[in-house]
């Protein structure tokens, strides 16, 4: 990865999946009809995310961000 | 042959190009079959080309250039122009500056 492009986001704590995901939602915002509306179908994410501990995992939760 | 917008520039792979990962930035991808040109649009990605001339190509969005909107690139490039300018803490600088980028690089992608 290149320092310049790298760094902006990441060092304000961006995730590359976050990054990722941040530029394609633009991508999908400058889109003609019927395009448009057919790309927001995918627009919806969550995340499922569990903090292993003592050996085990725990019950994920459900989260809408990737903070 | 393939162009593609690696973040260290623009790359082109022809076949037989030593295997290698290119991170992709958001900007033009181009295929070259004979005089045949296609040009999609990719959000970012990365280019996986292996050596025995196949390249893997992988992008959360990759639109054909026709289907974008020139006058919604124009709206957001100035309202993420703004966002950067009135944005305080990191991540808001951030992600202004992302919109800034992918609005600029889809603008040169219809405009150039």
């Amino acid at each position: 990865m290149s320092a310049t492009t790298g760094a902006v986001w990441r060092t304000a704590g961006m995730t590359y999946i976050g990054y990722s995901r941040l530029c394609a939602s633009i991508v999908r915002s400058c889109l003609k009809e019927p395009y448009k509306s057919e790309a927001a179908e995918v627009e919806k994410v969550h995340y499922s995310r569990s903090k292993w501990t003592d050996g085990k995992q725990p019950k994920p939760t459900i989260c809408e961000d990737d903070k | 042959m393939v162009m593609v917008p690696a973040t260290t520039g623009l790359m082109g792979i022809l076949p037989g190009h030593v295997s290698t990962i290119a991170e992709l930035k958001p900007g033009v991808m181009s295929v070259h079959e004979g005089n045949d040109v296609t040009k999609y649009f990719v959000s970012s990605g990365f280019a996986f080309i292996h050596a025995n001339s196949i390249t893997d190509v992988v992008a959360v969005e990759a639109v054909p250039l026709d289907q974008i909107d020139q006058s919604l690139v124009q709206k957001g490039l100035a309202e993420f122009t703004a966002k950067l300018g009135s944005a305080s803490t990191d991540l808001e600088k951030a992600e202004a500056q992302i919109g800034v980028d992918v609005h600029s690089a889809l603008n040169a992608a219809l405009t150039g």
